[in-house]
């Protein structure tokens, strides 16, 4: 699992990736079922492009340009087809899900959309953007969240991921999530009252549990593995480089 | 990195990715054949039979539908010989006859004498269905890297190792 290495705390493309991951795990754990059909459909259009276009590559090479002229034709029209729907697919209707889930009993949608923002001025940390969409099935309602977090909450400066305040931002953060998961919710409601919660109010206000805070301090989250051995394997690792 | 070894689908999206880029690649180029209806519609100059109108390292882009004239005296064609891999572009000097049967003799400018000694043996002269298209366009010396890659392969290990490199340092 991710979450149980240490990344460079540098690297913004790992942050991010490091964090979706757990994201995923922990939105599963609260029982959530995800649904793979945005990421199955984009990997369909895609390895169809991608096989029609080593058949034209097979009998080109066979039987030459000249005779086999009309297909390759056809072939390059069905691709470029094929390639503008897996863009049209990849920007307008994933736009960078990484999570799509409904709840047990199949009434409510949940979509996760995640990025990453550059810091205003230097020597701050990146932010996590999230845009959440919540849509009732019976009533087609959608309610939009949008979540924007600093990586350093939930990442100690050796670059380990923290999972209890992280999971506390998005219980906080998503009434849905906030309702699977009550204990993470409550735990610093009586800091921000629910959804909003800024850097500051974390850092001066009680938002940090004694339990989250021992968690930090040991460098285990909740969900964590990482044990003495696991660092030993690591450090063993670093022996065999 | 090793947690898209576990998720299946990770993997899958990484391999799909990296075939896109190759695919897109081939299908961009058969496009591009397909449209000026020749096998190879881009070709880089390999000799100086064509100066002072190409150098070597010129790169030539073909034209092979003859949509308003026959290809006829004058144009610089490149055509291929049985037997013989790599294609010539020289400059259609004489033409007898009409149609895709007319012979046609070609002449490097750069040259002494005609064709006749390139074409395979026995061939005195080309037919329309040997030549692969016409130049209609060229940007001069951008295909001499091709030329110093095939004529010192060494400079193929420099440029993977430099592009090693460059993967190593950016770890992206």
């Amino acid at each position: 699992m991710a979450s149980t290495e240490k990344i460079t705390v540098y690297n913004v493309a790992d942050l991010r990736a490091t964090t979706d991951d757990a994201l995923l795990n922990y939105l599963n754990s609260l029982g959530l079922v995800q649904s793979h059909t945005l990421l199955d459909t984009r990997l369909a259009l895609g390895f169809s492009a991608f096989l029609l276009s080593a058949a034209c590559f097979a009998w080109d090479y066979k039987l030459g340009f000249e005779s086999t002229k009309q297909y390759t034709l056809v072939a390059v029209a069905l691709y470029t087809l094929l390639n503008g729907a897996l863009t049209y697919w990849i920007m307008f209707v994933e736009r960078g899900t990484i999570y799509a889930g409904s709840t047990k009993d199949g009434k409510t949608k949940i979509r996760v959309i995640s990025d990453s923002k550059k810091p205003a001025s230097k020597g701050e940390a990146p932010a996590y953007k999230l845009r959440i969409e919540v849509e009732d099935v019976n009533t087609r309602k959608t309610q939009k969240i949008e979540l924007e977090k600093k990586f350093s909450e939930w990442f100690d400066a050796s670059g380990r991921f923290v999972a209890a305040p992280f999971q506390t931002v998005l219980a906080q953060g998503i009434p849905l999530v906030g309702k699977l998961d009550p204990k993470r919710a409550v735990a610093a409601a009586p800091a921000s009252g629910g959804q909003g919660a800024t850097k500051d109010q974390f850092a001066e206000t009680p938002g940090y549990t004694a339990e989250i805070l021992d968690a930090i301090a040991s460098g285990l989250g909740e969900n964590s593995t990482t044990t003495g051995s696991s660092a030993n394997q690591e450090a063993a690792k670093k022996r065999r480089k | 990195m090793l947690s898209s070894l576990a998720n299946p689908r990770q993997a899958a999206v990484q391999l799909m990715n990296f075939g896109l880029i190759l695919s897109t690649a081939f299908m961009m180029w058969k496009g591009l054949s397909v449209i000026t209806d020749s096998p190879s519609p881009i070709v880089v100059v390999l000799s100086g039979s064509m100066e002072p109108a190409f150098q070597r390292g010129d790169l030539l882009f073909l034209w092979n539908r003859n949509v308003v004239t026959e290809t006829s005296v004058g144009e610089v064609v490149v055509y291929s010989v049985k037997g013989k891999d790599i294609p010539i572009v020289h400059r259609i000097v004489r033409k007898f006859g009409k149609g895709p049967e007319a012979k046609l003799l070609t002449k490097g400018d750069n040259n002494v004498s005609d064709d006749t000694e390139l074409y395979a043996s026995g061939q005195d002269y080309l037919v329309r269905k040997d030549i692969i298209g016409s130049v209609f366009a060229y940007i001069p010396f951008v295909g001499y890297v091709t030329i110093l890659l095939s004529e010192h392969p060494w400079l193929k290990t420099v440029m993977l190792g430099l592009m090693g490199l460059v993967v190593v340092l950016q770890r992206e």
